[in-house]
């Protein structure tokens, strides 16, 4: 079978050589047919009672996707009650509706394979449906009972607290867990981004403060839907309509307010002891918000410093040294409040200090003379070129077109995105860099065996241990 | 030949003969075979002007012989680091340097098998060689040339990874660049050059650093693999132990590389914003003419059937975890079916009765999970998994797993039950085809494994004809006390493991 197949390769080969020859060009200067790509339109239709809809329908497959994005989440936190949006988020699916026993709710969507999934994060939450369009109208109702008439179970509130209540007792157990969040502590502290739930924090939150909490933020006029998929438009609407159309909050909406972050520029060793004989390192300070016009030279040097497989920390760290898998930074960019620039990476004990060193160098050096023109395009292309791949299925189109308008974007933001970046030069990469890296006022975390490493931390600065039981 | 054309012609009437608004994926599935044994699978999808492309190669860690183990997965970092003509100024130049550090490796690789005896100043003398000389290399090296002209090109998810049955390689790229995939992956797949070879092993070993020794459940979980199998390699770790890799070298590398890395070993799922026939024109043009190599040759090594229960601890410095794993049979095996109906039944979602048992009424766990491991070519295991709930002990949260396992033998599963996973498995059918990655990953993972895509069209037909009686039958048979390995991470009293 074997030989056969070789000498029937023999035989064609002789014949395609010359054709291949041919045809074959070469990665390095091969050019392509023009690829003019315009985003997909979703419609943008109000409520009756004026709540936002954004619907792009596709019959590819018979699947339709729901989203509620809500403006709440952990920064309206009580300090006492950290982690009661986290809790509210996940009860609200797993306790129930009014109509719906927590065990007949799942039993019933998971039936009909559909899904209802909520989730409250640091300044957003989502509530999510997905489902086989013949089952669409009943998911659908599931899902405006879940959003607007969650039961809140008391005894599926018991099971989520015991849950939270374990994830804390296991939260050190992952070094690289327990780096990130001290890290983010460590930015934010003071601000309720920082804030983490504590077993104290949690037993403290009752089934009132759910509902309160829950009350407070899920109503039709503090939220934008998002429908994707294989729907009918009318039908869809006029449904909507009939749930979360006709519900009027007899309360004005009063979101409470919550302080910006305030910038602090006081650098920080922070050591926690564990023994393992790979160190996990994370460091970082605060970064920007979306309404930075800086953004764009931002984007352009995330990629070149860190953001990539040949971005500066990567080429040096990992692939000229060998001294780690893992390495890279990112400026995330805050959408209400201020983001982080933060870097990561772990390495083997006994090298410790030095990538240390070598990561706040190539820092450091990036602020002192322009990028490269090569590095320059080479950023920009990658983010110009890649910019479709945000929009390759109708719920991520959707969901980018809701996003604008939830977060109060500017309304050309993505349709003038890849010009922007194209517009970006040394100069501007060179200009952010000086103003908003700043290796003297780093956060480290540094979690490992401080007597296996090369030098000690206190030879970088002060540390402060945490305690981590 | 003429066999091969017919087929060839064949496959293209079919393809033209497709209604255009075919509904499943049988009817969009186009193959085409290529006289070097290259298979290539295409879905048209025109939802983005983007496309996914997949190349895996059915040979993974199951095929390493035990002085090569980790060999699949370092071959997976070195095939990003160029060509005879990518990744290099000048390979005549670069080429006799390469040789004087792969002699160096061996002299000082040598020395380190001694172990004990090695002669530490030899040792030291060699390995600071050969960082000079890789140093030397570097001035020819176009670092990742792979991932800069992917990226440039708007590539996103270049990425690779190993497994026990395979190894794959993806890129998603916008649809007018599909030739630059097709060249750099044809001669990726022909003229691979290992350079930078002892630098990578050294971010290898931080990966396993990474990944296993500072991760207490993975360490659980690489112990309790091993400790499963005694005989066949499913039970060696992927990515290696630590001391494989130190003697893993460029040699070992390119002889299992020019054995296994051939097209005749390879499968490409090209799916989205594509015209198949243009694809299959391109993939002839820059991958038929590349030699075909020895074919995978099948592990004939069996697992002795167990004689008695098998119990392994690790201590770290975490929280407890249970795991319990049964053997069972392969993928596409008869009754294999049956313990994906189980798992489903026992494991997937909030209706499920481990969650429902253990994690609902009881709360003697958080966190619950049924699954298949760790391959699927070859005979593989029935997982249980779980985290205790506090003050709940792993030991309470083992009995209360196999009390579920046990009553899949005493009582039959209802109809309803049965017909949910029917359910979920026709929304999953739907649900795979809505990304072009998603796509290209099963057609690629199951026409390895299991003989052919198809498998996953004639799936849910075979699940259908499962009834309560198989599921008890199969319980029976291979649920027992004997065939079954329990896996615990225990923390250390004073939270720090032990030396």
């Amino acid at each position: 079978m074997r030989s056969w197949l070789l000498a029937l390769w023999l035989l064609l080969c002789a014949s395609l050589t010359n054709v291949a020859a041919a045809g074959l060009a070469n990665p390095r200067s091969m050019t392509f047919p023009p690829l003019a790509y315009t985003i997909p339109r979703s419609e943008r239709v109000l409520l009756a009672n004026g709540t936002p809809v954004y619907l792009l329908q596709d019959h590819e497959l018979p699947i339709v996707t729901v989203a509620a994005m809500i403006h709440t989440g952990s920064v309206y936190d009580p300090a006492k009650k950290s982690g009661l949006a986290a809790m509210t988020g996940s009860v609200m699916r797993d306790g129930g509706t009014v109509s719906l026993t927590p065990h007949q709710l799942d039993a019933e969507l998971e039936f009909m394979a559909s899904s209802v999934e909520s989730s409250f994060g640091t300044d957003s939450g989502t509530v999510t449906m997905t489902t086989l369009t013949r089952n669409l109208p009943r998911t659908l109702e599931l899902f405006n009972e879940v959003l607007f008439r969650p039961r809140f179970d008391a005894q599926r509130l018991e099971v989520a607290r015991r849950q939270a209540l374990e994830a804390i007792r296991r939260q050190n157990d992952d070094p690289k867990a327990l780096a990130d969040r001290e890290l983010v502590r460590a930015i934010y502290r003071g601000h309720p981004l920082g804030q983490v739930p504590t077993a104290t924090t949690i037993e403290a939150i009752t089934r009132s403060d759910l509902i309160a909490f829950h009350q407070r933020f899920v109503r039709p006029d503090n939220l934008i839907i998002t429908v994707s998929g294989d729907f009918d438009r009318n039908r869809m609407l006029s449904q909507l309509n009939r749930t979360i159309g006709s519900v009027h909050p007899s309360t004005p909406l009063r979101l409470p307010a919550v302080a910006q972050v305030r910038t602090t520029d006081k650098a920080e060793i922070l050591y926690a002891d564990k023994d393992i004989n790979q160190t996990v390192i994370r460091l970082g300070h605060l970064g920007i918000t979306k309404d930075n016009p800086d953004l764009y030279a931002v984007r352009v040097l995330d990629f070149i410093l860190g953001g990539s497989f040949t971005s500066r920390l990567m080429m040096e760290i990992r692939t000229n040294l060998g001294l780690a898998y893992n390495v890279g930074s990112d400026f995330e960019i805050g959408r209400r409040f201020t983001g982080t620039f933060t870097a990561e990476t772990e390495t083997r004990a006994d090298s410790t200090t030095r990538v240390i060193g070598l990561m706040t160098g190539i820092i450091a050096r990036i602020r002192t003379e322009p990028v490269s023109e090569q590095e320059l395009t080479l950023a920009k292309d990658a983010i110009i070129n890649s910019f479709l791949f945000g929009f390759t299925t109708p719920a991520s189109i959707v969901m980018q077109q809701a996003r604008l308008e939830f977060y109060g974007y500017a309304p050309d933001y993505l349709d003038r995105y890849r010009e922007r970046i194209a517009a970006v030069t040394r100069a501007d990469v060179l200009r952010v860099a000086r103003n908003y890296l700043h290796p003297e006022a780093f956060k480290l975390v540094v979690v490992g065996d401080a007597k296996r490493f090369d030098r000690p931390l206190t030879s970088i600065g002060t540390v402060h241990e945490l305690a981590v039981p | 030949m003429k066999h091969l054309v017919s087929v060839y012609l064949l496959i293209v009437l079919l393809a033209m003969a497709l209604p255009l608004q075919a509904a499943g994926l049988d009817d969009k599935v186009i193959e085409h075979s290529y006289p070097n044994g290259l298979k290539l699978l295409m879905v048209e999808r025109h939802t983005s002007p983007t496309v996914a492309a997949w190349i895996r190669f059915k040979v993974g860690s199951v095929n390493e012989r035990s002085d090569e183990r980790g060999v699949a997965h370092m071959l997976e970092h070195m095939l990003f680091k160029g060509t005879k003509t990518l990744g290099t100024t000048d390979y005549a130049a670069e080429k006799p340097l390469l040789d004087k550090i792969e002699t160096t490796a061996q002299r000082m690789m040598a020395e380190q098998a001694k172990g004990a005896k090695a002669d530490a100043a030899t040792v030291q003398r060699l390995e600071q060689k050969l960082a000079e000389q890789e140093k030397q290399a570097e001035k020819y090296v176009v670092k990742d040339e792979f991932f800069d002209l992917y990226a440039r090109n708007g590539g996103v998810g270049y990425n690779a990874f190993t497994a026990k049955d395979g190894t794959t390689y993806l890129i998603s790229l916008p649809s007018n660049k599909l030739e630059l995939w097709a060249a750099i992956e044809s001669d990726r797949m022909r003229d691979p050059v290992l350079r930078e070879f002892y630098t990578e092993r050294a971010v290898v070993m931080e990966e396993r650093r990474r990944s296993y020794d500072a991760e207490p459940s993975a360490k659980l979980w690489e112990t309790f693999l091993a400790a499963c199998y005694q005989a066949h390699p499913y039970g060696q770790p992927t990515i290696g132990w630590m001391s494989d890799i130190r003697f893993l070298s460029r040699t070992k590398a390119e002889r299992f590389l020019h054995r296994f890395y051939a097209p005749n070993n390879a499968i490409i799922a090209v799916v989205g914003d594509i015209q198949p026939q243009q694809v299959i024109a391109l993939v002839g043009r820059y991958f038929g003419n590349i030699p075909p190599g020895t074919p995978v040759p099948p592990v004939t090594v069996q697992e002795e059937p167990q004689r008695g229960e098998r119990r392994i601890e690790v201590i770290g410095d975490a929280e407890p975890e249970v795991l319990i794993g049964f053997h069972k049979t392969a993928l596409g095996a008869k009754d294999d079916e049956v313990f994906d109906v189980i798992s489903a039944i026992l494991g997937q979602g909030r209706t499920a009765r481990l969650y429902r048992s253990l994690v609902i009424q009881k709360q003697l766990a958080t966190d619950v999970s049924t699954f298949t491991a760790p391959g699927n070519l070859y005979p593989n295991l029935f997982l249980l998994a779980a985290t205790p709930r506090a003050p709940h002990t792993a030991a309470e949260v083992e009995q209360a797993l196999l009390a579920e396992v046990e009553r899949l033998k005493k009582e039959p599963v209802t109809p309803h039950e049965l017909q949910q996973v029917l359910n979920t498995l026709e929304y999953e059918e739907v649900r795979q085809m809505g990304t072009n990655s998603g796509l290209a990953r099963n057609l690629t993972e199951y026409e390895a494994t299991a003989g052919s895509w198809r498998f996953l069209t004639s799936y849910r037909a075979k699940v259908k004809k499962v009834t309560p009686a198989d599921i008890q039958r199969v319980a029976t048979a291979w649920f027992t006390r004997t065939n079954r390995t329990v896996g615990i991470l225990t923390k250390n009293g004073n939270g720090r493991a032990h030396q």
